[in-house]
């Protein structure tokens, strides 16, 4: 039996061209990543009322995320008990029951099935209902709003499992007390590469923005040059913690049509965020930032805008991405229209940085996947050694560029997929 | 003018744009577009018959720009850095079912529907299909795009690295 494990070295810092590649190595996530750990699955505003629902994936299955009758959260695979039919196919609603096309089962917002037609006529009055609910998620948990779920029954609390990168995302997400809403709709687009190297760079590569994005320092969008500020350590830094979560931060200042919109607003959140915030993450307000959450929730808040985006398995050498944009409850018309605007522009499916980014990871697992190729691992050797810890700030902090948070994220999923005997790690 | 001859008028006009998408002629192209222009294409959602709302000015779009963006997005291409587009990609817009509607001679409403084809090296292809809906507006003798709504018919979509 292969190790996956072996793929990933921790002594030379380096990882196999299979991790990203192969056909079985992507197999072997789909249950000792995505069976296993919690994945972002919807933002509480999406659905606020009971009976509110939005359709998602977690990994490759499709789920059905539902606010039940009494307020709680529920994840479902969407997918009847019956013959295994789609029961829900439209993105999201309200409603108080779902009903399958295909015969006609139908289950409540608790997942329980409370229609089967011709129950005595065809079952005789013999099928026990009670025994064929969805199947749901065992576990649901939510912190800041963000709703995650876990198909480990035994899986560690979201609490823990989010552990220091709380911080951070409280730095995001807690600013103000009004909190986050999704904008309507969600972006979805379809690209060659491995979902893990999409994941990895919003953890933690910083270096690939003046090579990859050449064209907008070309265009003065960021400072010709330079990926980050002059405030290393303090606001120019990137983080990683436990279980393989990286954040970077960055002190760029905003072009001015941005600054002019959001800088008065910025200056309310910052007031708010004295009472929420300890004053090291409330002086990250303004930042950008960019963070993954193992394995394959990202976000990014940068130029005014704000996503949280999902980069779904589609096989080895497959993602589709899903992005919501993400604004202030409490944000002023010009804030909401810049936040749109902004997100429209660099990170969509036509965004100015997302395009690049995405001709990377397509090129990336055509290129390296051959069997003479896959020898060589890559280098994640950038900085080791460098990080220190922080008395103000939780995890490992290093300055821009180095790839400690990438190669941490490797080091994570080894740890799970190196694994053979299905313990816990 | 009779409707033929204003559809005529079009087809023309809208031939000749595709044209200059499609030889990578976007400065020309740009001059085409209004200083006030809206180009905008709302994305797509899968819901009851009849409830889609992706007039929803709120929700995300794949473009919402205006001469400024639209002009710093062919500057990115001529940057030659633009990795996405490097090497260009092999662009043909398909341009069919022209309607003009409501045209006096100074504003005229016009929708087409579109294929546009994509080809990066290798077998990167991409298609896109969708139906513009179009105000021009005639200002010293030309006609310019005021509005371009571009209704793509997808849901999941590819790198949109074209202009329709």
């Amino acid at each position: 039996m292969t190790t996956w494990g072996a793929l990933v070295d921790r002594q030379r810092r380096t990882v196999s061209p299979r991790v990203f590649t192969d056909p079985e190595v992507y197999r072997a996530e789909q249950e000792r990543i995505f069976a296993r750990c919690w994945l972002y699955v919807a933002h509480e505003s999406q659905i606020p009322q009971p009976g509110d629902f939005v359709t998602n994936y977690m990994g490759e299955e499709p789920v059905i995320v539902c606010r039940d009758n009494a307020g709680q959260v529920r994840v479902f695979v969407n997918s009847c008990r019956h013959r295994g039919m789609r029961i829900c196919r439209t993105d999201a609603g309200n409603t108080r029951a779902f009903q399958c096309p295909y015969h006609g089962w139908t289950y409540d917002v608790r997942g329980r099935l409370i229609g089967v037609p011709q129950a005595q006529e065809a079952y005789h009055g013999e099928l026990k209902r009670e025994d064929w609910g969805l199947p749901e998620a065992p576990r649901v948990e939510a912190y800041r709003g963000l709703v995650f779920a876990s198909f480990d029954t035994a899986a560690e609390s979201l609490d823990a499992y989010l552990g220091e990168m709380k911080w951070y995302l409280d730095a995001l997400f807690n600013r103000s007390a009004g909190g986050w809403v999704v904008l309507p709709g969600v972006h979805k687009w379809s690209l060659k590469g491995n979902w893990k190297l999409a994941a990895e760079q919003f953890g933690g590569d910083n270096y690939h923005v003046m090579a990859g994005h050449e064209s907008m320092a070309r265009l003065g969008l960021f400072p010709a040059g330079k990926t980050s500020g002059d405030e290393p350590w303090t606001r120019d830094f990137e983080a990683v913690t436990d279980r393989g979560h990286g954040w970077i931060n960055l002190a760029i200042p905003d072009p001015p049509q941005v600054a002019e919109v959001l800088g008065p607003y910025l200056a309310q959140v910052r007031a708010q965020a004295q009472q929420r915030l300890q004053p090291a993450q409330a002086s990250l307000i303004g930042c950008t930032h960019v963070g993954t959450i193992f394995p394959h929730c990202s976000v990014i808040s940068f130029n005014g805008m704000t996503s949280i985006r999902l980069w779904h398995p589609r096989g080895p050498k497959r993602m589709e991405v899903w992005s919501w944009g993400l604004v202030e409850r409490d944000a002023p018309a010009a804030v909401v229209a810049m936040a749109r605007k902004m997100q429209i522009l660099t990170f969509s499916p036509s965004g100015i940085f997302e395009q690049d980014d995405g001709e990377m990871w397509g090129q990336c697992v055509e290129a390296m996947g051959g069997v003479f190729r896959r020898q060589f691992p890559l280098n994640y050797q950038m900085g080791a050694g460098y990080g220190r810890r922080d008395p103000e700030k939780p995890g490992l902090i290093h300055p821009p560029s180095t790839e400690i948070s990438v190669f941490a994220f490797h080091e994570r999923w080894q740890t799970l997929m190196g694994n053979d005997t299905g313990a816990r790690p | 003018m009779n409707a033929g001859a204003l559809r005529h008028e079009f087809e023309d006009l809208l031939y000749h744009e595709a044209w200059l998408l499609d030889h990578d002629k976007l400065e020309e192209w740009l001059t085409l577009c209004a200083e006030q222009i809206r180009y905008w294409a709302p994305i797509r959602s899968n819901g009851a018959r009849g409830t889609e709302d992706w007039s929803n000015i709120r929700g995300l779009a794949h473009f919402d720009e205006d001469k400024t963006s639209l002009t710093m997005r062919v500057q990115r291409i001529r940057t030659g850095a633009a990795h996405a587009d490097e090497p260009p990609a092999r662009v043909r817009h398909l341009v069919s079912n022209v309607r003009v509607m409501n045209g006096d001679g100074q504003l005229a409403n016009v929708t087409s529907n579109f294929i546009v084809f994509k080809s990066r090296p290798g077998r990167d292809e991409a298609l896109f299909v969708g139906c513009r809906e179009d105000r021009w507006r005639r200002c010293d003798g030309t006609w310019k795009l005021e509005e371009r709504l571009i209704v793509l018919d997808h849901d999941v979509i590819e790198n949109v690295t074209v202009f329709f």
